[in-house]
């Protein structure tokens, strides 16, 4: 079944994917002393920033919010851009780096995307519980929505997957995308309601920045997680479509690359 | 396809794409379908031969026949161009040994990917671990981050992977190579065990080692099968023809 293919091969490569995320994290934090605990201090440090900052320095920009809320909104925003803008960056360059799994073994490629997106969202689930403990310490309440966070969380991934492989494919043609990649993301952050909201901007601009997948993440997440209130459905189920129309394309791409890519890279 | 068969292979042809330019790849990516980038280079043009459930066939072939290439298509790295391949079991490639490991794992954390790349289980790995553990004989250094390896443990560790993968067909092709004696040895000793009772396709230009372990022999031309048959049949042809081959090539500078 073409829906669930992608599904059905992930699950049959479970053990792999497994297996290599644990090394992923086993090499990165076995010459360290501390761990775990660089882990949380990077994302602890930045939200302790933007919060003294946005009180003490600069507390016009928050626009009537109390800069505590702020500071969070600004941090989830933080969390799902830097999530696809690490793997938007990295993403041309991972076949490359893999390259002797590819050429010299049986090794599925196609895993490579789960590998690096679960990586990457288990970096921002370290952020994101590192922002729930500060949340009750500042505020002492959560807004009971959170639980729904998973539900933006499934299409959010879905979108990184399709994306990661498209990218990873095209990648491997030629390292001018990489450079495209690493040159163009840091811009799209202006592009993307990370410090600012959808409403903030005029109204005529509106319409274009909701075309910015990421930038509706980061509303509806913001909406569950601060707010408190649920996002419109037929935001939330376009963006579900789309995304899952991303996840779709990219595998067929990649899938439709992958032989050439063994001959090329 | 008959299940006596674990290979079969019909018509294959495998041509890789030769650019002259380097973005011509990309190029070739977004749009191959108005036009096409690259010359064709066929490494295979047709090869059809059969291997039986517990065959042990070797190919022979001179450097750049084709015979690393045909290697990667049964294992499934690359597709054929033309042609199709039937492999029937799990297959246990051991080409290059020990590239894809992590320097800063061990031993033991990389036969966990290795063998999961393999196919196996957490669970079934972890059961193997000391199977694959005095397979490689390494001692302490099992336990120790990969870059303390010398390039001989590197292919222990590997090959004892692949020998406890529980393999129905094992594709070696030249590893025997690395290692010290003591090792080759071994690795030879597992390879005649295992084709009592599994299916071995080996690459090598060891010829006398072919004559012994095999039942079939495939010799590659060309990116074509030449010959098929016994070993003593084919190899001796094969010989004959690369000495007269070098005679030529001598009488022709002596002439020239």
């Amino acid at each position: 079944m073409i829906l669930t293919e992608p599904f059905e091969r992930a699950w049959h490569h479970r053990e792999l994917i497994r297996a290599v995320v644990r090394r992923e994290f086993i090499s990165r934090f076995r010459d360290t002393m501390l761990g775990w605990v660089w882990a949380i201090f990077a994302p602890l440090a930045m939200l302790l920033a933007y919060t003294t900052i946005f009180s003490v320095a600069a507390p016009m920009v928050a626009q009537g919010q109390s800069t505590v809320d702020y500071a969070a909104a600004s941090f989830v925003g933080l969390i799902l851009f830097n999530t696809f803008a690490e793997l938007a960056a990295r993403a041309p360059t991972l076949l490359h780096e893999h390259v002797y799994f590819i050429k010299r073994s049986i090794f599925p490629g196609e895993t490579i995307a789960w590998t690096s997106v679960a990586r990457a969202l288990i970096y921002a689930a370290i952020s994101f519980g590192t922002l729930i403990v500060v949340r009750l310490v500042t505020v002492h309440y959560l807004q009971w929505t959170i639980l729904l966070a998973p539900l933006v969380l499934i299409p959010f991934t879905l979108f990184l997957l399709g994306m990661t492989w498209f990218l990873m494919a095209l990648g491997a043609f030629t390292k001018d995308v990489s450079y495209l990649m690493v040159a163009v993301v840091p811009l799209m952050m202006f592009g993307t309601p990370v410090f600012f909201t959808i409403e903030q901007l005029p109204a005529n601009l509106q319409p274009w920045a909701k075309l910015n997948l990421v930038g509706d993440f980061i509303a509806m997440m913001r909406d569950l997680v601060i707010n408190g209130k649920l996002p419109s459905l037929p935001m939330y189920l376009a963006c579900f479509v789309v995304s899952y129309a991303v996840f779709l394309l990219g595998y067929r791409f990649y899938n439709e690359y992958k032989s050439v890519i063994v001959d090329v890279i | 396809m008959s299940s006596e068969n674990a290979i079969v292979v019909s018509h294959v042809g495998k041509a890789f794409q030769l650019y002259m330019r380097r973005n011509d790849q990309l190029m070739q990516a977004l749009f191959g379908w108005i036009k096409t980038f690259y010359k064709q280079h066929w490494v295979l043009k047709d090869v059809t031969f059969e291997v039986k459930k517990g065959e042990c066939v070797g190919i022979i072939g001179r450097n750049g026949a084709g015979k690393t290439t045909l290697l990667q298509l049964l294992c499934g790295i690359t597709r054929p161009t033309k042609g199709s391949i039937a492999v029937n079991g799990r297959v246990a490639p051991i080409l290059a040994l020990g590239s894809g490991f992590d320097g800063t794992l061990s031993g033991r954390e990389n036969a966990m990917i290795a063998a999961a790349i393999l196919g196996l289980k957490r669970n079934e790995t972890l059961a193997k671990m000391p199977a694959i553990e005095a397979f490689a004989e390494i001692g302490m250094f099992f336990d120790q981050p990969m870059k303390l390896y010398s390039s001989g443990m590197i292919a222990r560790l590997a090959f004892a992977v692949c020998a406890n993968a529980d393999a129905d067909i094992l594709i070696v092709d030249e590893a025997l190579s690395v290692g010290d004696e003591a090792f080759a040895k071994k690795c030879e000793d597992f390879i005649d065990e295992f084709a009592k009772r599994g299916t071995i396709l080996v690459v090598s230009h060891g010829l006398d080692y072919l004559k012994d372990l095999c039942d079939r022999v495939i010799w590659i031309d060309a990116g074509a099968v030449r010959e098929i048959g016994p070993p003593n049949d084919v190899i001796p042809a094969y010989v004959a023809t690369v000495r007269k081959d070098e005679e030529d090539e001598a009488a022709a500078t002596v002439g020239g």
